[in-house]
């Protein structure tokens, strides 16, 4: 019997301990071990450079959001990225304390711990009131703007792209001068993804304002994949929309995609270096899906 | 959920396409129309004919800015009746914890519910700024575009939402974005506000309280044409 009861003790131990690295695309237990490619870094990560993450589509507090964050963490042990941006539904279903927990503060609790400081934007999942969420650094505001070294981030709200915020973002856009400027939010003016395709009411208003006042990247979600948009009239688009959620096959390519990629989940490193915008783009299980330098493209800056 | 409460709940009969409607014979049709009644017209008929329709839109406009300056008024009403809501928690700090956001959520729409006990659908979205509205929809959304429109508002996961006034939309349904150039044409609201879609409908939406203040029937016009 004490036998019997001591090898029982041992299976459950090694059935346990070995838990959390068997599971399957969907999050249930599976006989398939994730293994993951070690960190390979393609961008210079110079000293004087700004270091950013990009994740969206995140919030689902499934095993593969914690996976990636896993991934992101030890890519963060090589490239000292000092923040992330997110590109909505950063919340998926309820909202209650525990899904903040599970959803955000759990999966990327290390790099929090580490003072990486992550800037969400809303996404048509997430409830508006999250923009007073701590740890979202959106200062109470739907949409905001940040600075670090060169480069001026604006944030904006594409769930409701009114008046108000246009008139917001032609004054800022048109007060920064020659610095980068990124915008992030959460619909694609352009897309090639299978699910909802660019969001051309949305393109109508931005794109004016972003030629205008030369808008040189824009990072989207909303499509839960990764593409990489041809530039568009001077304007670099991403989306990365693959952080949590993942459309499996969620890509048509269109002769607007210069690279797309819809088999895992995935984040982006960016490095801004002068006039370059290096970019590493890196799946759940570790590889590299996409990576390049793109020059800043000459423009009118407003 | 109360029985018998309104929802929306997924397809419409309004989104289904109408059976036996032919475009290309209705357009063939009005034309011959358009044409035998131009011919039998003198210039007399016609100048009178134009001088009548300048007359109808100009008392259209005048009905639709009577119909807007109504609507904010009851706008602002509701700010007013908002501002002064029993039992409204403090302005929420910008590096809030989770559980302070919950709490304050829900002491809101306590407080916001309370106030408005006995709101009614239409109390806001009259029928005269409906009609407005419904024209200003038209008047944007039509042929591939309308037919965008509704296959977002068609996917979006909204089904459930209950369609009654003074009650909050649910936590885990999703807003769907609004089209920023219909935007440009609704009459401004003031922050605390927004327009949404849900099925047909058009919501007014407190969005720091997540509760829908009005709500009118019928504001996406039908598609003519069933590509897809």
């Amino acid at each position: 019997m004490k036998r019997l009861v001591a090898a029982s003790s041992v299976i459950a131990f090694l059935l346990l301990s070995n838990a959390n690295f068997v599971r399957s695309q969907n999050g249930a237990s599976a006989n398939r071990a994730l293994s993951v490619n070690p960190p390979t870094l393609t961008l210079p990560n110079k000293a004087d450079s700004v270091l950013f993450a990009v994740i969206g589509d995140t919030g689902t507090g499934s095993a593969q959001q914690r996976e990636l964050a896993e991934v992101m963490r030890q890519y963060h042990s090589i490239f000292k990225f000092e923040s992330v941006l997110m590109m909505g539904d950063n919340i998926y279903g309820g909202e209650d304390p525990k899904d903040y927990e599970a959803k955000f503060a759990e999966p990327y609790k290390d790099l929090l711990s580490a003072g990486v400081k992550f800037y969400a934007s809303l996404g048509n999942h997430d409830n508006t009131n999250q923009r007073s969420y701590k740890n979202f650094n959106m200062d109470g505001k739907e949409y905001y703007t940040f600075k670090k070294g060169p480069v001026r981030f604006f944030a904006l709200n594409s769930n409701y792209m009114d008046q108000r915020q246009t008139k917001w973002l032609e004054e800022e856009l048109k007060s920064s001068g020659s610095d980068w400027k990124i915008c992030f939010f959460h619909h694609p003016p352009y897309s090639s993804g299978a699910m909802h395709g660019p969001s051309i009411e949305l393109r109508k208003i931005l794109e004016p304002l972003f030629i205008k006042y030369g808008v040189d990247v824009a990072f989207t979600g909303h499509e839960h994949i990764y593409e990489r948009i041809k530039p568009q009239h001077g304007v670099y688009y991403f989306i990365s929309g693959g952080g949590g959620k993942l459309r499996l096959d969620g890509v048509k390519q269109t002769e607007q995609t210069a690279k797309s990629f819809d088999k895992e989940q995935h984040f982006m490193l960016i490095e801004i270096a002068g006039n370059q915008m290096h970019f590493q783009v890196i799946s759940r299980t570790g590889k590299t899906i996409d990576s390049g330098a793109l020059p800043r493209l000459e423009k009118d800056r407003g | 959920m109360a029985p018998g409460l309104p929802l929306y709940t997924g397809v419409k009969k309004e989104f289904i396409h109408r059976a036996g409607f032919n475009p290309a014979v209705r357009l063939a049709s009005s034309s011959v129309l358009l044409l035998l009644t131009i011919s039998v017209l003198s210039p007399a008929d016609l100048a009178s004919a134009q001088s009548q329709d300048a007359a109808a839109t100009q008392a259209q406009d005048a009905a639709a800015a009577q119909a807007i300056a109504a609507f904010n008024d009851r706008v602002n009403q509701y700010i007013k009746l908002r501002k002064k809501a029993e039992g409204l928690p403090s302005k929420l700090s910008k590096k809030s914890q989770p559980e302070q956001i919950d709490a304050n959520l829900a002491a809101l729409q306590a407080s916001i519910s309370s106030a408005r006990v006995g709101a009614k659908p239409g109390d806001i979205f009259a029928p005269d700024i409906a009609k407005v509205i419904r024209r200003a929809i038209r008047q944007e959304f039509r042929g591939e575009r309308l037919r965008k429109l509704r296959e977002t508002i068609r996917e979006a996961d909204a089904k459930g939402v209950p369609m009654r006034a003074n009650v909050s939309y649910p936590e885990t349904k999703e807003l769907i974005e609004m089209p920023p150039t219909l935007l440009l044409r609704l009459p401004v609201l003031p922050k605390e506000l927004q327009y949404r879609f849900v099925g047909g409908y058009l919501l007014l939406l407190d969005k720091e309280a997540r509760m829908i203040v009005d709500f009118m029937a019928g504001a996406v016009p039908r598609t003519t044409t069933s590509k897809r």
